[in-house]
């Protein structure tokens, strides 16, 4: 049975509910909930037989399925899929995950006015998504990757009604859009110098390159287009400079922020340089970029986490910080490790929102300060809330430790010790504000206005324990269990297969660092011992810098208004008064002039026209004679 | 020959077909007339599997060189025989409320997809001039349909007059052609124009006046300018479903007539006439669009614009060759259909309200929002926008114009085109954006106030809206994937130019 050739069906069957659900919802019981819920599961269980294929016909293989769409000029655009494992592992993310939050959203959604338009969306999304991993050319990922950009952006301004909802969409529209524009032209360029958009294509050519033999790409052009794609990568994966629209897109409901901006469409980004990472390969230079912006990213953000108080907002900066820890991975040649964390990081950082969310619908608070002690009111919350926090924080068995000690192990080998320093500092802040976020929340007394929280329905727990389930064991698929199975490196990795590799010194390392960055924020915000606030007073400016984000939102704000909208006043000025009233208006009036003079000729007099038909007659007699005699 | 003959079956099937209607029409009591639509459209759809099951794939000439049944006069036979069931499906319900005759009308349209069927099939200037006025004689009839109309026997009449006159013109032009070559076959006129031409000094005045003529009596038929000022007043007056009838039949007939006489016998002079036919059509365009602005009648902009839309198709007679062959007959086929769609929705909505102005369309998206959207869709593709049949045909057409050296002429295509736009869109603007007129709200409170008596008066008929759906979707289906229809049409232009 040819499963892996379809797994095209998969996007497909999401594609179908959509319009289904927009369209006949409001009729359908449930307003059409289930449809989508029914799509993304059917895909989850072709995902399983895809991924069976896929290791029967050989793990580490790769298949391309293609059919030819239309010919335009010499240019033939096809759309296809890639089944490889890359692929694989991310459709059993995007298809799971996908499936717990819009199970849990049954529950947290209960009651919305727009509750079908929610889930026509959530299909929308997982559809463009899927598609996503599974193109096998240039254009199909750009179309999937602007409609996951569109579905965030509806999405995040679901209840549009808010101002600041309504806005952060729009930030984050543009922000993302404006790094697209960059991938857009790098993809134009490979496709102008390689003649194709086929990925496949593609990378033979930077192959080539690599040997030193004849390749249709310099490696001047290799450099441009890897890293146009890389900024295209930055503004999806909120990547420093374009970090900024990621912890505003919190306005958006919380499964959202769970499926969309943590565990699928952000990582569409750290996705997008895997997939092309025999581009990267041939362009080493762009992968010292990835790397250095990777690293800035991850320490820049944890600090602005540590400082954050709002429960969201710690979140999305602690994801951001784990997307540049993605990149550095990839950076540092870290393939395997970055998509093992990409993984590892999706399940652990989509329980913490379900978490999130679920005291935000229990005990109706955002901001961590007015919280404490929740644990006593909602322990199974409180509880899939520490493993998801453990998980972050890098310790031993939950899933983060082992993908976080891949990464470790990659920078070590292939970067500058300075990188494995700034890496190791940014394990311990990552534990320390996943401990600070669990001690002050669940911890400590509870508030007296907390006393009526309620622990969340069972639509919703059902999915948070799954993803608790993952969020502790996933991690032990990176050893070698033996029986043919040998750990993750065996079959997810590029150029060369690894075993599961182990150095003592490191791992116990960051281990030693992490409970310490445990033990600080128990001894600091439990105990009330004074250590946190000698650190703090200690690395002044910092804390202050951190808390105001480092002023980037303050420069944008500042080129946008002083900058960019005095320019587009003047560009409107011209375009209303040279460009409208002079260039369009003046001959659409004199057209409609002519035509309301014009329309006296016909006088609805039959002699007339007969006059005017002998005269013609004539005119084209006379003018063909003419034409002959000169001609 | 005369063993052959039976390849005419069809033919004599059809004009059977018609004495049949008119013998029915005898017996039938009034109120059960409606059967013989049935009946006639009943005959089409046998005579259409009949055509293509005998003509599939055959390339024989009959009755000595006079016609030819080719793969592009079957692509035409079929065209019309299709074209004349939708006329008269949508014309059912017209029929039975205004016109007297009913059994007369129906023999009479098949007369005429009769005379057209012919005209693409005819392969000398003589069978295809009395191909001709059959077709055009069955017109003059219909145009002046509406006996007790004024401005239907005001129509009948200009529509006689100039026509006549036309047909003297056309007769004359051929006449001439025969005085300068001596022969009247085209594949003969071909022969003998190549010898001409190989010897251009003796070639007399007399062979180009004839040439000119001709075109002069089919520009008549095809409404270009300056020959076109009969068809606003034809069209306005003649009952709407004629209307739509001579607005898409008589045109796609003229013009297979037209490519066929100009790609299988005119050939080989084509420098000498290339330029004047794309002046023709220049100037067609740019006046049938500029003028169709100022109209406030539906049916007068409709003429207008499709006196723009002939200029449109000259272009592709003046980039004649495979590609222009090829996309002119998309081209036919794309505007046939959307014209059609775009007519059907006006009679329907005629039929319920008995108005055609385009101020009585206001407010038309919501007391009929499928007739507004069908119309929506046929006057976007008229105008040209993707995802309708309009777009892809000007798309092959332009494209071809262009590879044949008349860029300039695509240019002002294009241009004419997006002048079209202003006017269609201005419909669309009436019918989704401003109010309903005076009039439909006074009748909707009547409407309210009598209720139970009159619920269904406001609703077009269950068949024209089966219909106007099923040209809808052939509108969106030419745009999207015209594919297989370019494999007929290929076909069909390498039957006139021979194999590319």
């Amino acid at each position: 049975m040819p499963t892996m050739e379809w797994a095209w069906l998969i996007p497909a069957l999401c594609f179908i509910a959509f319009p289904i659900i927009a369209i006949f919802g409001r009729y359908l019981p449930g307003k059409g909930s289930f449809l989508a819920i029914l799509a993304i599961a059917a895909g989850f269980v072709l995902f399983l037989f895809v991924a069976y294929d896929r290791i029967d016909q050989g793990a580490t293989g790769l298949d391309v399925f293609t059919r030819e769409w239309f010919q335009a000029g010499s240019a033939t655009l096809t759309w296809g899929i890639i089944v490889d494992p890359l692929t694989v592992v991310m459709l059993g993310l995007v298809t799971f995950v996908a499936m717990m939050i819009q199970i849990y959203s049954i529950g947290y959604m209960k009651g919305d006015p727009r509750y079908g338009w929610y889930f026509a969306l959530h299909s929308l999304f997982a559809a463009s998504m899927l598609a996503l991993v599974l193109a096998d050319n240039f254009l199909l990922l750009y179309v999937a990757w602007e409609l996951v950009g569109v579905c965030s952006y509806l999405l995040i301004g679901f209840w549009y009604e808010k101002q600041s909802a309504a806005e952060a969409a729009k930030k984050a529209f543009v922000t993302t859009r404006l790094a697209d524009v960059a991938l857009l032209v790098g993809i134009l360029l490979l496709f102008r110098e390689v003649g194709t958009f086929s990925m496949m294509e593609t990378f033979h050519q930077a192959e080539l390159l690599m040997a030193g033999e004849d390749s249709l790409l310099s490696s001047g052009t290799a450099l441009t287009s890897a890293l146009l794609l890389f900024v295209g990568a930055m503004g999806k994966s909120a990547q420093i400079p374009f970090h900024v629209w990621l912890p505003d897109a919190m306005e958006g409901p919380t499964p959202v922020s769970a499926l969309i901006h943590a565990a699928t469409m952000v990582v569409a980004g750290v996705f997008l340089v895997a997939r092309t990472f025999p581009l990267f390969e041939a362009a080493p230079d762009a992968l010292l970029v990835v790397a250095i912006v990777g690293l800035a990213t991850t320490l820049l953000t944890a600090t602005m986490a540590l400082a954050a108080t709002d429960l969201k907002r710690i979140l999305a900066y602690s994801t951001v910080s784990h997307l540049g820890l993605m990149m550095l991975s990839l950076g540092a040649f870290g393939y395997t490790a970055a998509i093992f964390h990409l993984m590892a990081h999706g399940f652990s950082k989509a329980l913490l929102f379900l978490g999130a969310g679920s005291v935000m619908h229990g005990a109706d608070q955002t901001d961590i300060r007015k919280m404490g002690g929740l644990a006593k009111v909602m322990p199974l919350t409180s509880f899939t809330f520490a493993i998801g926090a453990l998980s972050l924080a890098g310790i031993p068995i939950f899933a983060g430790f082992w993908s976080k000690d891949e990464i470790l192990l990659a920078v070590l080998e292939h970067r500058h010790w300075l990188f494995l320093a700034f890496t190791l500092l940014a394990v311990f802040l990552s534990a320390l504000y996943m401990a600070r976020a669990y001690f002050i929340a669940f911890r400590g007394e509870l508030k007296e206005e907390n006393r009526t929280a309620h622990e969340a329905p069972t639509s919703m727990a059902l999915p948070m324990v799954l993803l608790a389930v993952l969020a502790a064991g996933f991690g032990f698929i990176a050893l070698e269990w033996g029986g043919g199975f040998e750990g993750i490196g065996s079959f997810l990795f590029f150029d060369k297969a690894h075993g599961f590799e182990f150095n003592v010194a490191l791992a116990v390392g960051s281990l030693v660092l992490a409970l310490l960055a445990v033990f600080l924020a128990w001894s600091s915000y439990l105990k009330g011992k004074p250590y946190l606030s000698t650190l703090k007073s200690l690395t002044t400016p910092f804390p202050a810098l951190a808390e105001r984000g480092y002023f980037f939102d303050h420069v944008y704000q500042w080129t946008i208004d002083r900058v960019i909208l005095v320019f587009s006043g003047f560009l409107g000025f011209f375009d209303r008064v040279v460009v409208n009233d002079t260039g369009v208006d003046g001959p659409a009036n004199s057209v409609k002039r002519s035509s309301f003079n014009l329309r006296r000729h016909v006088t609805g007099r039959v002699y007339n026209y007969a006059l005017v038909m002998v005269l013609g007659a004539l005119g084209l007699g006379v003018a063909w004679w003419a034409m002959v005699a000169v001609g | 020959m005369t063993d052959n003959l039976h390849l005419l079956l069809p033919e004599f099937l059809l004009a059977s077909l018609a004495i049949l209607v008119l013998g029915v029409d005898l017996f039938l009591p009034a109120g059960r007339k409606h059967l013989l639509a049935w009946l006639s459209v009943a005959g089409l759809v046998g005579l259409l599997v009949l055509s293509l099951l005998m003509l599939w794939g055959k390339d024989i000439s009959l009755y000595g060189g006079l016609i030819k049944t080719d793969s592009y006069s079957l692509l035409f036979k079929v065209f019309f025989y299709v074209l004349g069931g939708v006329v008269i499906l949508s014309a059912v319900d017209f029929v039975k409320k205004h016109l007297r005759s009913p059994g007369e009308f129906y023999a009479i349209v098949l007369f005429a997809v009769l005379g057209m069927s012919v005209m693409a099939a005819s392969v000398e200037l003589l069978t295809a001039y009395i191909a001709l006025e059959l077709m055009s004689f069955s017109f003059y009839i219909m145009v002046a349909y509406g006996r007790n109309n004024p401005k239907s026997n005001e129509a009948g009449v200009k529509y006689i007059l100039i026509g006549a006159f036309s047909s003297a013109i056309l007769l004359y032009g051929v006449s001439l052609l025969y005085g300068a070559v001596g022969v009247t076959r085209y594949d003969e006129i071909a022969a003998a124009l190549t010898t001409a031409m190989a010897n251009a000094d003796a070639v007399s005045p007399t062979l180009w006046v004839g040439l000119a003529l001709v075109l002069v009596g089919l520009g008549f038929k095809v409404a270009a300018v300056p020959f076109h000022m009969w068809a606003p007043d034809t069209y306005e007056g003649a009952p709407l479903p004629v209307t739509a009838f001579l607005s898409v039949g008589s045109k796609v007939a003229a013009f297979a007539l037209l490519l066929r006489l100009f790609g299988e016998a005119f050939m080989p002079t084509i420098d000498q006439w290339q330029l004047l036919v794309a002046v023709l059509a220049a100037i067609t365009m740019i006046l049938g669009n500029v003028v169709a602005i100022a109209q406030r009648n539906m049916k007068r902009l409709l003429a207008y614009s499709s006196v723009g839309h002939v200029g449109f198709m000259l272009l592709g007679i003046a980039a004649l060759s495979h590609v222009g062959a090829e996309s002119l007959i998309l081209y036919m086929i794309g505007y046939a259909v959307t014209s059609m769609a775009v007519f059907t929705a006006l009679i329907a909505f005629f039929n319920v309200t008995g108005r055609d102005d385009i101020a009585d369309m206001g407010g038309l998206a919501d007391s009929h929002p499928f007739l507004a959207a069908a119309m929506a869709i046929g006057l976007f593709s008229l105008g040209g926008l993707p995802f309708f049949a309009g777009f892809t045909i000007k798309f092959y057409l332009f494209t071809a114009a262009a590879t044949q050296g008349l860029l300039w002429l695509s240019g002002v295509a294009m241009f004419s085109s997006l002048i079209s736009l202003y006017y269609y869109l201005m419909v669309v603007r009436q019918m989704y954006i401003e109010p309903a007129p005076a009039w439909a709200m006074e009748e909707a409170e009547e409407e309210e106030s009598v209720y139970d008596e009159q619920a269904t008066t406001g609703k077009p008929s269950k068949l024209i809206v089966t219909v106007l759906a099923a040209l809808t979707l052939g509108v969106i289906f030419v745009g999207v994937y015209p594919f297989p229809l370019l494999e007929a049409i290929k076909s069909a232009a390498g039957a006139l130019l021979g194999a590319s």
